[in-house]
């Protein structure tokens, strides 16, 4: 079995909370005796991503992927599990693992704010060992692709969001890491800085080789990124596979469309399957999966010249994994 | 206006209980300082053999002790985040309100004072016995010092203010407030008792607005002055309290006028 | 070493940047710095117009004094405590992590990456008075004393730092640490005397808990001339000790911020 890039067997992280105690007497009581709670945040996850891949990484608020990440990444010590990272076991914060891999979280900035983008990025420069003509040539690529060439010279104070995470992303990059793991790169920008972003990450991917694992909340990112993804919640990995499959399994339902030119009386259509949603004369019926061809040859076949338009197709991504959170039943 | 004040000082008292622990932190500043000054004389007094132009090291020790005390009743810390007010433009929604925004600032002093006064008290005694402090002031030296003392905070409150309303045509107040600031540190009586300043140093001191702020009351409660020294020095504060009221009211109004001409 | 070196020069070269950008506000602490400076040197001499000597201290020795002061509390603020605050900032806003994932030695970028060139200013001026303070004393300098300086100097510095770098560390474990910067400021401003002037609570806690008394008053000894060899010896001691138990708890706090004991 030849090496994957990374490698995370029976991953466990499990933080100790001190517990709240309510009442003057009980917090008294706490002070000579804390009392500690274990909160697992990662429960024994285990996954392999080949060198190249784009891995997107799902699970709600607290779900343990920004935990996960932050061991990949050397900054948590795990409680139990192993990890290897470009064959190195990243919480020993080895600096020949560290020159290797990037870390971008979307709602924190490492810049300085005061200075311009292109000081801090002599800095790093020196930082990481960059020699000068290797570091001319990122910088050109990434000025490039993120047209940062306006941005490079103004405080960083002074940019939009947009522009300041554009830059965010070339300071994180400037060392052409291996591997590099985003957490929510795109959370709180607009729709074109989005796309923008996600253009970016993909041509890195294609022109290095980079190997990168996300997480967003946008599903956008995750459709537009990756084939496959990773399900996790409360600490356990639910689903890993291809993205158009994760539908399939996890939402055991298709959605059938329909318009009829006179409209709908006195709910006929729910007589086909469950009602998903009504509006602007348009129904929309759940069914089964395997009775889904079935059903929309009765519906042609019924209603005939008052069909106004008919669709059949999967629900959206974002409305399944919302459904499996929410139910938190394991598929 | 009692309403008004009674609101003020509750909404102060509030917010002044969250952030208690810094606000007792910042207490140090103004215990230390003076212990500095106070232990640099008495080495003086003990190097001429025991008295520095009539002061003993026991006299030192209670002029300190009150000099702690008055700097303390007296100062008034508002002023200095006037600056960042204006420049961040929440100035604004307090002119919109029916009342000059100087009773808050009052409020907000009154209820600091009452709030670590209970904790100055013990700590300015405990210097006192430290340092052998003899108290020999007479009951009607302390009656006067009450007024002195009260013209004291009256005039480094407006004094404040006058070198805050910088901040209307600046944006480097600091200068202006570290000039006011160095100012009063030489000639406010805490680097030396007024009386033992250096001529001209001296002259100049009781021409300028700090000796009345903490020397003059300092120098009342600690006794041996005279009743007319007394009173002349009275007359002197009250003169100063005329002059910082005009000329607050007079940079004020030309201050708000530069404020709502750039508008913000 | 030599990397490490470079990247200092680096910081500082990023630092000149951004302060030369707002020259305005340059002179403006020039000038306040001046007024600070020249107000202190003021009080001292009408503290000598009463007296030839303080507690043993000649003028001209005070004045060295009151100048290493300025060069020392200069130096701090220029370097440390801009580094130090910032650190706090990181890690209540959680972008310690950035400076965590540097293939670099961690204490070195948290603790050097920021600085206060503006703080030159104190530095300089303060030279000045010790300069002129060393000019009135008369006696020429010996090498060794000037070798002495060096060394308590530096040995000063060593102790501030591994303060200043403990009380940083404190921040991963409690959120107001800022408070025990207050402490610390406003101690500083007692270390314009010498501390042997002081009553013994002061003395004891400028020259342990908060060694910027010695730190000040030491290298100022040295100068003068009225430095003890063993208070020097026990001050280097007292530097490597301080060094070992802060660069061990801020690797300890670190260990606990990764949560490598959970």
């Amino acid at each position: 079995m030849t090496r994957a890039i990374i490698e995370v067997d029976g991953l466990t992280k499990t933080f100790r909370v001190a517990e709240r105690s309510e009442g003057v007497g009980a917090s008294m009581r706490a002070l000579v005796r804390r009392r500690y709670k274990d909160v697992p945040a990662v429960a024994g996850i285990s996954f392999r991503i080949e060198a190249g891949e784009i891995v997107g990484f799902l699970g709600p608020n607290g779900a343990g992927k920004t935990t996960t990440l932050k061991a990949l990444s050397g900054l948590l010590h795990p409680s139990g599990g192993t990890a290897r990272v470009l064959g190195h076991v990243p919480w020993k914060r080895e600096n020949a693992y560290l020159r290797q891999m990037t870390l971008l979280m979307g709602n924190r900035s490492q810049l300085v704010w005061d200075i311009p983008a292109a000081d801090s990025f002599r800095v790093l420069q020196e930082i990481y060992g960059i020699p000068e003509a290797a570091y001319q040539r990122t910088l050109g690529e990434l000025t490039e692709l993120l047209d940062l060439a306006p941005l490079l010279h103004k405080p960083v104070r002074g940019l939009s969001l947009g522009e300041r995470m554009k830059v965010e992303f070339a300071a994180g990059l400037l060392h052409l890491p291996r591997v590099a793991f985003l957490d929510e790169p795109t959370i709180g920008l607009d729709v074109s800085m989005q796309g923008r972003i996600r253009q970016f990450v993909a041509e890195l991917n294609q022109r290095h080789g980079v190997t990168i694992l996300l997480t967003s909340h946008y599903m956008a990112d995750v459709v537009a990124l990756c084939k496959r993804v990773l399900v996790i919640h409360r600490g356990k990995l639910l689903y890993d596979g291809g993205l158009s499959a994760l539908a399939a399994r996890l939402a055991p339902y298709k959605l059938i469309g329909v318009t009829l030119r006179d409209g709908e009386t006195d709910g006929e259509l729910s007589r086909y399957g469950e009602i998903d949603k009504r509006g602007e004369g348009r129904v929309t019926l759940r069914v089964p999966r395997d009775q889904a061809a079935v059903t929309t040859a009765r519906v042609v076949h019924d209603l005939g010249d008052r069909l106004a338009d008919l669709s059949l197709g999967d629900p959206p991504i974002e409305d399944v994994i919302d459904k499996v959170f929410t139910t938190e039943s394991v598929a | 206006m009692i309403g008004i004040y009674r609101a003020l000082l509750l909404a102060s008292f509030q917010s002044a209980s969250q952030y208690r622990v810094t606000m007792f932190l910042y207490l140090l500043f103004s215990i230390i300082r003076p212990v500095i000054f106070l232990a640099a004389w008495t080495a003086v007094a003990a190097a001429r053999g025991g008295t520095v132009g009539g002061f003993s090291a026991a006299d030192f020790a209670m002029y300190y002790a009150i000099v702690t005390l008055v700097a303390h009743l007296v100062t008034s810390w508002n002023a200095y985040e006037f600056e960042f007010e204006v420049q961040h433009g929440r100035l604004s929604p307090k002119l919109l309100r029916p009342m000059h925004p100087l009773h808050q600032w009052i409020a907000e002093n009154l209820v600091w004072k009452a709030f670590t006064l209970p904790v100055m008290l013990p700590v300015i005694v405990a210097i006192a016995v430290t340092f052998n402090a003899r108290f020999t002031a007479e009951p009607w030296q302390v009656m006067l010092f009450v007024p002195s003392l009260l013209l004291g905070a009256a005039i480094q409150f407006l004094w404040n203010w006058i070198v805050a309303t910088a901040a209307f045509w600046t944006t480097r107040v600091n200068a202006v407030t570290t000039l006011s600031d160095r100012l009063g540190f030489m000639f406010a009586g805490l680097v030396a008792p007024l009386a033992l300043l250096p001529e001209p140093l001296h002259t100049i001191a009781y021409a300028l607005p700090f000796a009345s702020m903490i020397g003059i009351p300092a120098e009342i409660l600690r006794g041996g002055l005279t009743p007319s020294d007394v009173l002349a020095r009275l007359a002197l504060q009250g003169v100063w309290l005329v002059l910082c009221f005009a000329g607050y009211q007079a940079v004020w109004r030309l201050g708000l006028r530069q404020y709502s001409a750039v508008g913000a | 070493m030599r990397r490490y070196l470079r990247l200092f020069m680096l910081f500082i070269g990023v630092e000149a940047q951004y302060e030369l950008q707002y020259r305005a506000n340059l002179v403006a602490n020039v000038l306040q710095q001046a007024m600070v400076i020249v107000t202190s040197v003021a009080a001292v001499l009408i503290l000598f117009s009463y007296t030839d000597s303080l507690n043993g201290w000649s003028i001209a020795q005070m004045l060295v004094l009151l100048g290493v002061y300025y060069v020392v509390q200069g130096m701090i603020d220029l370097i440390f405590r801009p580094s130090v605050e910032r650190l706090m900032e990181q890690v209540r806003l959680g972008t310690l992590d950035y400076a965590l994932l540097k293939p670099i030695n961690s204490q070195f970028i948290v603790t050097l990456r920021h600085m206060r060139l503006i703080q030159l200013a104190n530095v300089a001026l303060g030279l000045v008075i010790a300069v002129a303070g060393v000019v009135r004393l008369g006696e020429g300098l010996g090498a060794l004393d000037v070798l002495a300086f060096i060394v308590a100097l530096a040995t000063g510095f060593v102790l501030v730092y591994c303060l200043l770098l403990v009380i940083a560390t404190l921040s991963f474990w409690f959120v107001r640490v800022e408070n025990l910067l207050v402490i610390y400021g406003a101690f500083v401003d007692a270390a314009r005397f010498p501390v042997d002037i002081y009553p013994g609570w002061l003395r004891v806690t400028l020259s342990s808990v908060i060694p910027i008394g010695l730190a000040v008053t030491i290298p100022a000894q040295a100068i003068a001339g009225r430095l003890a060899p063993e208070s020097l010896a026990l001050m280097l001691a007292a530097a490597v000790a301080a060094w070992l138990f802060s660069g061990w708890f801020w690797r300890r706090g670190l260990r606990s911020y990764t949560g490598a004991s959970a």
